[in-house]
C-alpha cells in the first residue's frame, strides 16, 4: 500500500488511552453508585483504583494528540487551543468540550479518593463523590463512544464509517478500562491472602471485575461479528474497506491474530476458567497471581490493536471508484 | 449547511407579509413574461470548473502553474493529473485526469472542522482554508472524499486548492486554467446561464467525480474516464492508475 498516513501513532494511543481512562472512570462510578460507595462498601477498592487510574491516561492521551497536530508541529505550540474559541458539530469539536469536562470532573473525582483531601475534609470528599459519580457515567461512557463517532463520520473512509464502530469502541474501552483496574489491583494489592471477610471481600471484587470484564469481551465479540459481517455482504466502498483485514488482507493477520485471539478469545476463554467453577458451584474464586496479571495485559494488548488496525485500516482503504 | 445559514428567518407575521408580496409579485411576473435579473439582490456567485478531457494531454502545465503560484511546498500538490491506463494491447487507451479541490456544495470537509478554519464562502461558493485558525489536526483531510487536501509542512496548517482566489477577486483566472496549452478548462460562475462554462455544460453530457458521495461538485468533466483500479470496466481489466503525486495511490 503506498498511501500516507496522516493519523499515525499518537492518534492510534490517543484513542486507546482515552478509551482506557474513559472506560475506568465509568467502571469505577458504575461500581460506586451501585453499592460500592461509603467508607464500609464492598468493592470500594474497585471504585477507588477506577477513580485513580482514570485521569492520567486520559490526559496523556490528549497531551499526545497536540503533538500530532500540524500547528504545533510547525511550532505553533499554543495554536490548539483555537479548539476551545468556538463549538460546532464537528465530531471533534465536541469530543475536544468533552474530553476537557471529562479531565476535569475525572481529576475531581479522584481527589475525593484521597484519605484526608485537603480543603475538602473527609466528610466534604463523601458527600461529593456520588453527585460526581452520576456526572462521570456519562462523561466516560461520552468520551468512549465519542472517540468511533470522531472516525465513523466521514463517507470518504468507508472502513470507518460504520454505525457500530461507536459502540466496539464502547465495548473496548469498558473491557480495558476493568482491565487496568484488575491490574492494578493484582499488582498492588498484597492481601490476597488475607485470612476472614478481608480475603473473602478482595476475592469477591475480583470475581466481580473478572465477570464484568468476561461480559464486556463477549458483547466486543458480537460487535466484531456485526461489524464484519454487515461490511462483507455489501458491495462496493465497504466490501472492498473490510477486505483488508479479511483473508488475504494487508492487515488479517494482526486482526485476526493481534486482536480476536490475543484479545478477545484467549482472555475470554482464560476468564471463563475461573468464573464458572464460582458461578456454578460457588467455589471461592481465587485464580493464580500470574493469571490475574497475565491476562488483564492481554486485555489492553488487545484493545491497543483494536484502535492501531482502525486506524491504519481506515486510511489505507477509500472509495471504490472515482 | 450553507443553505441553512442562507435561510432568512422567518417569524409567522413575517411569512404572511412575504407570502402576500410573492403574490403580488408572481402576478406581475405572469403580466409581464420576460423578466430580468433586476429585481434579485446581488446575485451570488456559484464558482466551478468545467474541464474537458478530449482536449487534455497530459502536460502538467496546470499542476506546474499550481506549484508556481500558491508556493505549494516540495511534494505536495494542490492540482495534479493522473493517467489512467486500460486494457490489453492492442486494444488499450491511456486517458488523463486532471484533478483539484472540486469546491462541493456539501462539502464534507467543512461539515468536520472543529475550529471553524474552513468554510464555503457564500458570495462565491470557493471553499476555503483560513490558516491562522487551522490547527493542523488532519480531520478534513480524511474528510474529503477527493484527496484534494494535504498537510502544508511549512504553515502547520491544512492547504488545498482556492481556485486561486487571490487572482479570480482580481477578475483573472486561475493559474491552471491561464496555463492550459489546449484550454481545456473553463473556470466561470455557474449560477450566471451566460457564462461560458454554464453553456458548455448544458450544451455538453459532464460528470462529476464520485457523486455517490453526494458532496455536489462544481468541478465537472466532459469525456473523463471514470476507471479506477479497484473499479475496472470489465473483470479482470487490467487498469493502471499512475496519480503524479506524493499520495501513489488514489483512496
Amino acid at each position: 500500500m503506498n498511501v500516507e498516513l496522516f493519523w499515525g501513532l499518537p492518534v492510534v494511543l490517543y484513542l486507546f488511552l482515552a478509551g482506557v481512562g474513559a472506560g475506568a472512570l465509568t467502571v469505577s462510578s458504575s461500581v460506586l453508585l451501585r453499592g460500592g460507595g461509603g467508607p464500609s462498601g464492598t468493592h470500594v477498592d474497585i471504585a477507588r483504583y477506577g477513580a485513580f487510574l482514570a485521569p492520567l491516561p486520559i490526559i496523556i492521551g490528549c497531551g499526545l494528540l497536540v503533538f500530532e497536530l500540524g500547528s504545533f508541529q510547525a511550532g505553533n505550540w499554543l495554536k490548539w487551543l483555537n479548539l476551545y474559541k468556538v463549538i460546532n458539530l464537528s465530531p471533534m469539536s465536541i469530543g475536544t468540550w468533552l474530553l476537557t469536562f471529562c479531565i476535569f470532573v475525572s481529576l475531581a473525582y479522584a481527589y475525593t479518593f484521597l484519605a484526608n483531601p485537603p480543603g475538602l475534609g473527609k466528610d466534604g470528599a463523601l458527600r461529593l463523590r456520588r453527585p460526581l459519580a452520576w456526572v462521570s457515567v456519562p462523561l466516560g461512557a461520552g468520551v468512549a463512544v465519542y472517540t468511533g463517532v470522531l472516525l465513523g463520520a466521514m463517507p470518504s473512509r468507508p472502513f470507518w464509517n460504520s454505525p457500530i464502530l461507536a459502540l466496539l469502541f464502547l465495548m473496548s474501552a469498558l473491557s480495558t478500562g476493568v482491565a487496568v483496574i484488575l491490574l492494578a489491583r493484582a499488582l498492588l494489592h498484597p492481601a490476597k491472602d488475607e485470612p476472614g471477610d478481608d480475603g473473602r471481600a478482595f476475592h469477591e471484587s475480583g470475581y466481580l471485575l473478572t465477570a464484568t470484564d468476561t461480559v464486556f469481551i463477549g458483547i466486543e465479540m458480537i460487535v466484531v461479528f456485526l461489524f464484519i459481517m454487515f461490511a462483507y455482504l455489501t458491495v462496493g466502498d465497504v466490501r472492498y474497506a473490510i477486505s483488508v483485514i479479511l483473508a488475504g488482507g494487508d492487515l488479517a493477520t494482526l486482526f485476526w491474530l493481534g486482536f480476536v485471539v490475543i484479545g478477545l478469545v484467549l482472555p475470554a476463554v482464560v476468564e471463563l476458567k475461573y468464573i464458572i467453577p464460582r458461578l456454578l458451584h460457588h467455589e471461592e474464586f481465587s485464580p493464580p497471581r500470574g493469571i490475574e496479571i497475565l491476562v488483564p495485559i492481554v486485555v489492553l494488548v488487545g484493545g491497543f490493536m483494536l484502535r492501531y488496525i482502525v486506524v491504519v485500516a481506515g486510511q489505507i482503504t477509500g472509495p471504490v471508484g472515482i | 449547511m450553507t443553505e441553512n445559514s442562507q435561510r432568512p428567518v422567518v417569524n409567522r407575521r413575517k411569512f404572511l407579509e412575504t407570502s402576500a408580496a410573492t403574490g403580488v409579485a408572481a402576478a406581475a411576473t405572469l403580466a409581464s413574461a420576460p423578466v430580468g435579473a433586476a429585481a434579485t439582490p446581488t446575485p451570488r456567485k456559484r464558482y466551478g470548473m468545467l474541464i474537458d478531457i478530449r482536449r487534455c494531454y497530459g502536460v502538467h502545465a496546470c499542476s506546474v502553474a499550481c506549484k508556481a503560484e500558491n508556493g505549494v511546498p516540495l511534494g505536495q500538490t494542490r492540482s495534479w493529473v493522473e493517467y489512467i491506463e486500460k486494457g490489453t494491447y492492442p486494444n488499450v487507451t491511456r486517458s488523463f485526469l486532471p484533478r483539484l479541490c472540486n469546491h462541493c456544495e456539501k462539502p464534507n470537509c467543512v461539515s468536520v472542522c472543529p475550529t471553524g478554519a474552513t468554510w464555503k464562502r457564500k458570495e462565491d461558493g470557493i471553499v476555503v482554508v483560513d490558516d491562522d485558525i487551522c490547527i493542523g489536526c488532519k480531520y478534513c483531510v480524511h474528510a474529503c472524499p477527493y484527496d484534494a487536501r494535504y498537510p502544508n509542512p511549512v504553515t502547520g496548517t491544512v492547504d488545498k486548492c482556492d481556485f486561486c482566489i487571490h487572482r479570480v477577486s482580481q477578475g483573472l483566472e486561475p493559474a491552471c486554467v491561464e496555463a492550459c496549452p489546449s484550454r481545456a478548462r473553463i473556470f466561470g460562475d455557474l449560477n450566471d446561464p451566460e457564462s461560458e462554462i454554464s453553456k458548455a455544460i448544458a450544451q455538453n453530457p459532464v460528470t462529476v467525480l464520485r457523486p455517490e458521495k453526494g458532496t455536489q461538485p462544481n468541478v465537472f468533466y466532459i469525456a473523463a474516464d471514470h476507471t479506477d483500479e479497484r473499479a475496472p470496466t470489465v473483470p479482470n481489466q487490467y487498469v493502471r492508475v499512475d496519480t503524479h503525486r506524493r499520495q501513489l495511490e488514489r483512496r
